[in-house]
């Protein structure tokens, strides 16, 4: 396998990893819109789930633009010239919804003006980020992205406002919705809040149905918008187009039937899955039909430098993010722990018991 | 505006805003840790108070900085998409580790911030090393590519194609050292005055106590460290802009014309035009004795290169000299500081002028960081990367750049605001009443 090539999977798997981590957090600011009765504590709770976490969870984000910039340096200039709109907004989004978040956190009263307005900022940027990004992503596969001549032009717009891509960013919102459902379930389970547990096991079903279908309408605008893809959906691709909507279908069964530690994994899978499918039916190409993994790669040498580089960074990062879930996310017991959370933690493992994983 | 101008502008207006942060993002995580370490040694609940209340300001301070961070990731490819590709592939390395660098400083960050109830007093503490050593690694990273702006270097040009990469010669290029110790200085000097600087404020406005005081002298014992350092570091950086960088030094000492025996020129009106300083403080010989320590050393002038290739010299001496005279006075305050404290046997100094002084030198070395940046960058035009792309190729060919800069100026605004009401309020929420360090961390816990 060529250096381009494996430095290209690296980076998937960063974007997976920002759509399941960072993608749940955009999903997060999306239900603090829902918060129906008891609102005080739900938006509580969305801080306390997201605080420690979200700004880690947001840097796979500079991850993959630093990466897609080393490693694809032709393509990353032509994609933030034919993208600049989409990807101006998603920007927006994102600085917006950081800011509004910690603003809210730190607001001086819960309840007041401030913390309100800011609240409703990053609802309103959690929404509109994964939508731009969703629809740059489907502008990119449709392989209408760049002019006909090969020429990216920030004007011709034509690939991100398309049916399809508009679907396909609705269907990233929704998706991250269902995502963060799914962990809030856990959560407010783990929590022992019955009516948030029971709050979220709806909301999740619910944003998982509305996924699937924008999905499935998404494959079938494929068709005709997307033909590239599509028709590496129907060939390359199929197994594991196949095992993303039983997985999709496994996923609600164990939320319907409350095993939400395993809706939880699988929701995850579901995700890596269905970004796979993406990668899969589009290689070799980096902006089909004109950019290629071999076209727009730098040098194989600094590629293997890269890698290299990334290497130890991961083994640096890993373990640093193992211990950051591990103190606030898992119920295992980690060294440096105080005294009263390994008490409550070894409680709560004998609790579940019954429910593995 | 121009579409370059408005991208100009708009890149400009970012640095500007996120260097603030990352600043304190740099300096804030090491006075927590020496301040929490203190805390846990000598068990003086004061300490303890410090650092939490620190933490919070910097979790305020750091997610923005976050953010405006993001923004300059996007803008590199939205407003530069030329230069992205050029430097993507050239010294795109620094960029990675710089990557790498922020997300385990925003991992720690994360169990630093919101794990006082969940980690060990100790753990907690451990917790801040990788925070302040990953803060300090990202400004060389980061600053080490922009060293590459400045003397490109790992890398030749056959056929209008970047061949023979080598992406460790040009992360090391020959402005890396000088420039990114310069950088790492300048946090801690401007944190130290900014943190030094607030509770001086306290101090002439009334307030009393161990708290006001250990504060003030945390702050100052950073900047007075760091300041003369700084200034040692700025000698150096002029030597070798002299050689290595001479149409930037020339624009920054307003020298015009190739001369042995240049004097050293300060201040003054710039005349671009007819290439006369006037009203200026002239030292004669000073420059060639500054740069080369021989008083009948050649200086070479902005006429090294035609016109088309100067930088706007008024600005860029404006800006040299703003930050050379912040500079220096911030170090006399520090100076002045430290005597007074030794004299009253080490009592913190209640002279109402230094604590101005004081004051003052906090947005001075903020002042001084700008300016630095300016001189930079704007003595480094119309190149962006020096000899090889002209900024002017490099901007996006994308429409709309004055509706992009007006929205980001727009979004500064509210941040800004909304920051600075937020912090005020922060500072103002009355101090929990001293205590024992572990009950003043569980009842702190439960506000947050």
């Amino acid at each position: 396998m060529n250096v381009a090539l494996f430095a290209l999977v690296i980076l998937w798997w960063g974007l997976i990893a920002y759509a399941v981590l960072g993608g749940a957090d955009f999903g997060a600011g999306i239900w603090d819109l829902f918060v129906g009765r008891e609102a005080e504590r739900q938006r509580s709770f969305i801080n306390h789930a997201l605080g420690p976490v979200w700004e880690a969870n947001h840097t796979w984000l500079i991850f993959l633009i630093v990466g897609v910039f080393n490693v694809f340096p032709a393509a990353f200039a032509l994609l933030s010239i034919a993208l600049f709109v989409p990807f101006t907004l998603a920007l927006i989004g994102v600085v917006l919804r950081g800011a509004a978040f910690i603003f809210r956190y730190y607001a001086p009263r819960a309840g007041g003006n401030f913390a309100r307005w800011w609240g409703r900022v990053f609802s309103i940027s959690s929404i509109l980020t994964p939508f731009f990004l969703g629809a740059s992503a489907a502008a990119v596969a449709s392989g209408k992205l760049l002019r006909p001549d090969g020429i990216a032009d920030a004007t011709y717009i034509v690939s991100w406002t398309s049916p399809f891509a508009i679907t396909i960013g609705a269907m990233a919102v929704a998706l991250c919705a269902t995502l963060s459902a799914v962990y809030l379930v856990v959560e407010a389970n783990q929590a022992h809040e019955q009516l948030l547990t029971e709050s979220y096991r709806r909301k999740a079903l619910w944003a998982g149905a509305v996924t699937a279908v924008l999905g499935a309408l998404g494959l079938g605008l494929s068709v005709s918008e997307a033909p590239l893809l599509w028709s590496g959906m129907v060939a390359r691709a199929v197994p594991v187009v196949v095992a993303t909507m039983l997985i999709g279908l496994a996923t609600a069964t164990t939320l319907y039937i409350k095993r939400y530690r395993i809706a939880r994994l699988l929701i995850i899978s579901e995700t890596a899955f269905l970004l796979g499918s993406w990668g899969l039916s589009q290689y070799p190409y980096i902006i089909p039909p004109q950019a290629t993994i071999a076209n727009s790669a730098n040098e194989p040498s600094v590629i293997l430098m890269l890698l290299i580089t990334i290497a130890c960074g991961l083994a640096i990062l890993l373990p640093s993010l193992y211990y950051l879930f591990s103190v606030f996310k898992l119920p295992y017991p980690v060294p440096g722990l105080r005294k009263s959370v390994e008490r409550e933690r070894e409680a709560q493992q004998n609790d579940s018991v019954q429910q593995p994983l | 505006m121009s579409n370059l101008l408005a991208a100009r502008a708009q890149m400009g207006t970012s640095l500007a805003f996120h260097i603030i942060f990352s600043v304190l993002g740099v300096g804030i995580p090491l006075l927590l840790c020496v301040a929490e370490g203190l805390a846990l040694k000598t068990k003086n609940p004061v300490w303890m108070m410090l650092t939490r209340r620190w933490a919070k300001a910097a979790a305020i301070l750091f997610a923005i900085g976050a953010v405006s961070g993001t923004i300059l990731s996007f803008e590199i490819g939205l407003l530069w998409p030329t230069y992205s590709k050029f430097a993507g592939q050239v010294v795109g390395l620094p960029f990675l580790m710089e990557g790498f660098a922020f997300f385990t400083e925003a991992i720690f960050l994360g169990l630093y911030l919101y794990g006082w109830s969940r980690l060990s007093p100790r753990a907690h503490w451990l917790c801040s090393f990788p925070i302040w050593i990953s803060g300090l690694a990202s400004a060389w990273f980061i600053v080490s590519a922009n060293s590459w702006m400045n003397t490109p270097a790992g890398f030749v040009i056959k056929n209008g194609r970047v061949v023979d990469i080598n992406p460790l010669q040009a992360m090391f290029n020959p402005s890396t050292p000088y420039e990114t110790i310069h950088m790492m200085l300048a946090c801690y000097v401007a944190t130290g005055f900014a943190v030094a600087g607030v509770y001086a404020l306290a101090i002439l406005r009334g307030k009393q106590g161990e708290y006001y005081r250990k504060g003030l002298l945390l702050g100052m014992l950073m900047a007075v460290i760091a300041t003369p350092l700084q200034i040692v570091s700025g000698d150096f950086n002029a030597r070798f802009l002299a050689d290595y960088q001479p149409v930037k030094f020339a624009a920054m000492e307003a020298v015009f014309r190739t001369e042995r025996g240049a004097p050293i020129t300060i201040a003054g009106l710039v005349d671009q035009n007819t290439g006369q300083v006037r009203y200026a403080i002239e030292i004669p010989k000073g420059l060639s004795i500054l740069a080369y320590s021989d008083p009948n050393a050649t200086i070479k002038g902005l006429d090294q290169v035609s016109r088309g290739f100067w930088p706007n010299v008024a600005l860029v001496h404006m800006s040299f000299d703003g930050m050379v005279a912040s500079g220096f006075f911030v170090l006399f305050v520090g100076i002045v500081f430290w005597i007074f404290y030794w004299m009253k046997k080490k009592a913190v100094p209640e002279n109402r002028l230094l604590l101005w002084g004081v004051v003052l030198s906090g947005p001075l070395s903020f002042l001084a960081i700008e300016l630095g940046w300016m001189v930079t960058e704007l003595g480094r035009q119309p190149w962006v990367i020096y000899g090889y792309l002209l900024t002017r190729d490099a901007a996006t060919t994308a429409p709309w750049l004055n509706i992009s800069f007006l929205i980001f100026v727009l979004i500064y605004v509210l941040l800004a605001a909304a920051l600075v009401w937020l912090l005020l309020r922060v500072a103002r929420s009355p101090l929990p009443k001293v205590e024992e360090v572990g009950q003043l961390q569980e009842a702190e816990e439960v506000g947050v």
